[in-house]
C-alpha cells in the first residue's frame, strides 16, 4: 500500500506551491514571486503527472491513478500553471494576487485528487476542496459590493448542490452497502434506487452547471472578474465533469436507465445553453451560456454509459477547457463587452488571430482539440445509436457557430469608433500564458488519436 | 421499528422533533428561531440514543446541538444591526411546502418499498475506539483533504476580514 504513495507527488507539489504563494512575503519579487512559484510548482505537477507512469488502485481502492486521471490531472495542473501565470503578469485586478493564486492552487490540488476518486467519500471531500476556493475567487474584490452579493449567492447555490449530492450518496451507500464506485449495486433497488440517483445527479448536475439547474450559474457569475471566471468555469468545473463521468460510468452497469436521465439533461443542455447564447452582449454571460452548450455535447456521450463514451467525455472536458481558459484570458485584458473587441486584429495581432483560433475550437473545425472531442463523443453516441442527440448536436454546433462569429467579425471588421478601452501595456507572462494555451489547443488535436487510445475509448 | 424501541418514549421524541421544526418556522424573532432548532437537534440526539447509537447521539449534542447553535446565535447577533426586536415577517411559502412535503411522501415510499434493503445493522454498536481506528488508519486521505477544507476557509474569512489595503 506504502508502495503507491509516489503517485501523490503531484498533488503534494502543487499543494506545497499554495503554502509558497501563502507566504509569497517572504519570497523574492514579493506578490509577484509568490505568483511565479506557485506557477511553477503547477507546471511541474502537471509534468510529474504526464510523464509519471499509471497504476492501479491506491489507498485502500480510494483512488485509481489510471490513464484517465492522467490525463485529466495533467490538464487540470496545466490549466492552473498557465492561468496562473497570466496572473503573475496581469495581477488580479484591484487586489494582491498571493491568496487569490494559493486558493486556485489548492482547488487544483482538490480536483486532481478528485479525478483520481474511486469512492463516495473521497469524492465528496474532494469535490469540496475543489469548489470551495471558487466562492473566494468570485468575491475576490471586497470592495465591490455587488460582486460580493453575487459571491455569496454562487456560495449558498453550491452549498445547496453539495448537500443534495451527500443526501443522494447517503442512499447510494445505504442501498449497495459499499461506499467504492466498484462497489455500487443498484440492481433491484426500485424506487429508492431511482430517488438516490436523481439526487446525486441533481446535485453533481448543478454543481457543473448543466442544463435544468444552470441558471444560478449564469446570474451569480455574470458580474466576476473575468480572471476570476477564467478559473472557475475551468478547473474546478472539469474536475467535477471527470468524476460525475466516473460515477454515471459505475452505476450505469446496474441501472441502465440512468442514460435516459443524462441523454435528457444532455439535449436540455444543448438548447438551453446555445439559444441563450445567441443574444447575450456580454461576453461573460456568453461563455457561460456556451459552456452549458459544450456540457451538453459531453453528456451526450455519457448518455452512451459506455467506457467509450467515458473516455470520449473525458478528453472533450480538456479539449474544451483549454481554448475557453484562452478566450476568458482575453476577455480579462480586453474588456467584456463584445464592442471591446472591435478591430483587435489591427491592434493586437497575435491575439486576435490565437483568439480565431480558440473560437474555431470551440465550434469544432478541424484539426483543432474541439473538433477531435466532438467526433468522439458523437462516435460514442452513435455506438450506442443515439441518433437524435447526435442530430441535435449537429444543429446545436451550428447554431453555436453564429455567436462564436460575431466575435470574430468584431475583431476584424469592427467598428472602431466603439473601442474605449486604452492600450494594454506589454507583459511577458500573460503572452506566454496565452501562447500556451494557444499551443495546447493544436497539440490536442494533433495528438488526439494517441490521446485519445490512451484512454481507452475504442470505435468499430 | 424493532421491539426494542420503546413506543411511549419515541413519541415524545418524535413530538418534540417535529413540533420544534413547526415552532422554529414559526417563530417571529430569529433567536427564537436559533433555540428551537437546538432543541429538534437535542431531540434528535434522543432518537439517537434511542437506536442504542451512542456516539453519534454525543457527536449530535457536541456539534451540532452546541456548537452549531452557537455558530448560529453568533451570527445573528453580528449580522444584526438593530439588537432590539430581531422580528422577521411570518413567511409561509406554499411552492415550498408542496415540495417538502412531496419530498417526504416520495422518500416513504421508497423506504416504504425497499426498507429491507438497506443493509442489515451490526448487532454490537461498533465502540468509538473502533472508529477512531477507522478515522485515522483506512480514512486518513478524506481526514487529510477535509483539513485542507478548513485551511482554506480559513484563508478566505482572513482575506474578507482584513482590512483592504490602498
Amino acid at each position: 500500500m506504502l508502495s503507491g504513495y509516489w503517485h501523490f507527488t503531484p498533488e503534494v507539489l502543487v499543494v506545497c506551491g499554495a503554502f509558497a504563494a501563502l507566504f509569497g512575503g517572504y519570497l523574492p519579487g514579493k506578490d509577484r514571486g509568490a505568483a511565479y512559484a506557485a506557477a511553477g510548482a503547477a507546471a511541474l505537477a502537471a509534468a510529474i503527472v504526464a510523464f509519471g507512469g499509471t497504476g492501479g488502485p491506491i489507498v485502500f481502492g480510494q483512488l485509481e491513478p489510471d490513464s484517465v486521471a492522467r490525463y485529466a490531472r495533467t490538464g487540470l495542473a496545466g490549466l492552473t500553471a498557465v492561468w496562473v501565470l497570466w496572473v503573475a503578469g496581469r495581477g488580479m485586478p484591484g487586489e494582491r494576487r498571493r491568496e487569490g493564486v494559493a486558493l486556485a492552487l489548492f482547488a487544483t490540488a482538490g480536483g486532481m485528487l478528485l479525478s483520481m476518486a474511486e469512492d463516495l467519500i473521497v469524492m465528496f471531500v474532494t469535490l469540496e476542496l475543489a469548489t470551495m476556493p471558487a466562492y473566494v475567487l468570485m468575491g475576490y474584490r471586497r470592495k465591490d459590493v455587488s460582486g460580493l452579493k453575487r459571491a455569496l449567492d454562487y456560495f449558498v447555490d453550491s452549498i445547496l448542490a453539495s448537500v443534495i449530492v451527500l443526501y443522494g450518496l447517503s442512499f447510494l451507500y445505504g442501498i449497495s452497502g459499499s461506499t467504492a464506485f466498484s462497489g455500487l449495486e443498484l440492481e433491484g433497488s426500485g424506487m429508492l434506487g431511482f430517488v438516490a440517483v436523481m439526487l446525486t445527479l441533481v446535485g453533481l448536475f448543478a454543481k457543473v452547471s448543466a442544463a435544468p439547474l444552470r441558471h444560478w450559474t449564469l446570474d451569480a457569475n455574470a458580474k466576476a472578474a473575468p480572471v476570476s471566471l477564467a478559473f472557475v468555469s475551468t478547473v474546478p468545473r472539469v474536475a467535477g465533469i471527470v468524476v460525475m463521468s466516473r460515477l454515471i460510468l459505475a452505476i450505469a452497469a446496474s441501472a441502465p436507465a440512468i442514460g435516459i436521465l443524462v441523454g435528457v439533461a444532455a439535449a436540455a443542455s444543448m438548447i438551453a445553453g446555445n439559444c441563450a447564447a445567441l443574444s447575450q452582449g456580454d461576453l461573460r454571460r456568453l461563455l457561460i451560456c456556451s459552456g452549458i452548450a459544450h456540457l451538453g455535447y459531453l453528456m451526450m456521450a455519457l448518455a452512451a454509459g459506455t467506457e467509450t463514451g467515458y473516455g470520449a467525455a473525458v478528453f472533450y472536458a480538456v479539449a474544451y477547457a483549454v481554448p475557453s481558459m484562452g478566450v476568458m484570458l482575453v476577455v480579462a485584458e480586453e474588456g467584456v463587452a463584445i464592442g471591446d473587441f472591435a478591430r483587435l486584429a489591427s491592434r493586437r495581432p497575435w491575439v486576435a488571430w490565437s483568439m480565431v483560433l480558440w473560437l474555431l475550437s470551440l465550434i469544432g473545425i478541424p484539426p483543432l482539440a474541439g473538433f477531435f472531442g466532438k467526433l468522439y463523443l458523437i462516435g460514442a453516441a452513435l455506438q450506442a445509436e443515439l441518433m437524435a442527440l447526435v442530430l441535435l448536436a449537429i444543429l446545436a454546433t451550428l447554431l453555436s457557430a453564429a455567436y462564436y462569429f460575431r466575435i470574430v467579425r468584431e475583431m476584424f471588421f469592427g467598428d472602431e469608433d466603439e473601442q474605449v478601452g486604452g492600450a494594454i501595456e506589454p507583459s511577458h507572462a500573460a503572452t506566454v500564458a496565452l501562447a500556451l494555451c494557444a499551443v495546447a489547443t493544436v497539440a490536442i488535436g494533433i495528438g488526439a488519436p494517441r490521446l485519445i487510445a490512451a484512454l481507452g475509448v475504442r470505435f468499430g | 421499528m424493532s421491539e426494542t424501541v420503546s413506543g411511549p418514549v419515541f413519541a415524545i421524541l418524535a413530538f418534540a422533533c417535529i413540533g420544534g421544526a413547526i415552532g422554529m418556522l414559526s417563530a417571529r424573532n430569529t433567536i427564537h428561531a436559533a433555540l428551537w432548532l437546538s432543541e429538534v437537534m437535542l431531540a434528535v440526539a434522543g432518537l439517537y440514543l434511542l437506536l442504542s447509537a451512542e456516539y453519534l447521539a454525543v457527536v449530535q449534542v457536541l456539534i451540532y446541538a452546541s456548537a452549531m447553535s452557537v455558530v448560529v446565535l453568533f451570527i445573528i447577533m453580528l449580522t444584526l444591526r438593530e439588537r432590539e426586536g430581531p422580528v422577521r415577517m411570518a413567511d409561509f411559502s406554499i411552492g415550498g411546502g408542496i415540495l417538502a412535503g412531496l419530498t417526504g411522501v416520495i422518500l416513504y415510499m421508497a423506504l416504504a418499498d425497499r426498507g429491507d434493503r438497506i443493509s442489515a445493522m451490526p448487532v454490537e454498536p461498533s465502540g468509538t475506539a473502533a472508529l477512531g481506528e477507522l478515522l485515522f488508519g483506512r480514512w486518513t486521505l478524506p481526514l487529510e483533504v477535509a483539513a485542507l477544507i478548513l485551511l482554506v476557509s480559513l484563508v478566505a474569512a482572513v482575506w474578507w476580514s482584513r482590512e483592504v489595503d490602498s
